[in-house]
């Protein structure tokens, strides 16, 4: 599925030598790939900012026991980042956050379904050093 | 060879269900990790395990606690240190995957299919099924229920 970002099209941020610095070019973006590339330590850089940045929400698996498609229906105008997604998101929230279009997702995780998404919503990590830093950015993923 | 359960309800009865890898793993598994260990970190996560509790990150070298490896990473120990337990298996990728079907044994579920290109041998348990598959497209078909 292809729609624009309705929240943003770039986000960066800086956790120490770590720099974020991703481009969105689709309202949900599936961030997949490899185990261990980074995209959990990714999450926790952007959860970080969560504290002083009011777009933007996070959630993982200590967020099981909330009711998440609740949580989704309360909130809008937000980067929400869930990581964990295969396991935390059931059918049912899925089929929500495909026809959510008051909030943009991040999704990371490896199981596309009921989020009636393609290809051009599928992206992988990618990291680089610049300087004395690693930048993570996202590619599509092939 | 690695056991596949595709139903919740197939799970026998005295096995325990782990859904949650990254929790089980910083409870249990990572004390009791040895050396054999480390190689599955390092072809998973591509970081060095250097000591019982520490892991060398492969960004920027950093040293980290265990419970930073990757979900992938942690479900593939969990399944190795763990044989008498069944893991959920959908945090694993490609590379996970590829060590997790190499195991010499393990109890593992997903109710959609996992399966890395160069597959060898499962063990699958289903309701009215017990048998070994050799075949990626056979595996691909019991699981998507095409048989």
């Amino acid at each position: 599925m292809k729609s624009s970002p309705v929240v943003m099209n770039h986000f960066t941020t800086v956790h120490t030598s770590f720099l974020i610095d991703f481009t969105f070019t689709n309202n949900i973006t599936i961030l997949t790939g490899d185990s261990g590339t980074g995209k959990t330590a990714a999450f926790s850089f952007i959860k970080e900012r969560m504290a002083i940045d009011w777009d933007i929400l996070c959630l993982n698996y200590l967020d099981n026991q909330s009711c998440i498609k609740n949580l989704l229906s309360q909130v809008k105008s937000k980067l929400i980042v869930i990581d964990n997604a295969d396991i935390l998101l059931d059918d049912d929230t899925r089929k929500y956050i495909s026809l959510d279009d008051k909030n943009q997702y991040l999704i990371i995780g490896r199981n596309p379904r009921n989020l009636f998404t393609s290809k051009d919503n599928l992206f992988e990590l990618a990291s680089e050093k610049v300087g004395e830093q690693t930048k993570f950015t996202i590619k599509p993923y092939l | 060879m690695i056991t596949i359960y595709k139903e919740k309800k197939d799970i026998p009865a005295n096995k325990e269900y782990i859904e949650w890898n990254d929790i089980f793993f910083n409870q249990h598994t990572a004390s009791k990790m040895d050396e054999r260990a480390s190689q599955i970190i390092k072809e998973i996560d591509c970081a060095e395990h250097i000591s019982k509790y520490k892991i060398q990150s492969r960004f920027e070298e950093t040293v980290l606690d265990i419970d930073r490896l990757s979900a992938g990473c942690k479900t593939v120990l969990n399944v190795m240190y763990n044989p008498d337990k069944v893991f959920c298996m959908k945090e694993c990728g490609s590379n996970a995957l590829e060590i997790l079907y190499s195991l010499p044994k393990g109890l593992v579920y997903s109710d959609y299919a996992l399966i890395p290109f160069n597959m060898k041998e499962v063990r699958i348990q289903s309701q009215n099924t017990d048998r070994v598959i050799d075949s990626y497209e056979e595996l691909k078909r019991w699981w998507c229920n095409e048989e």
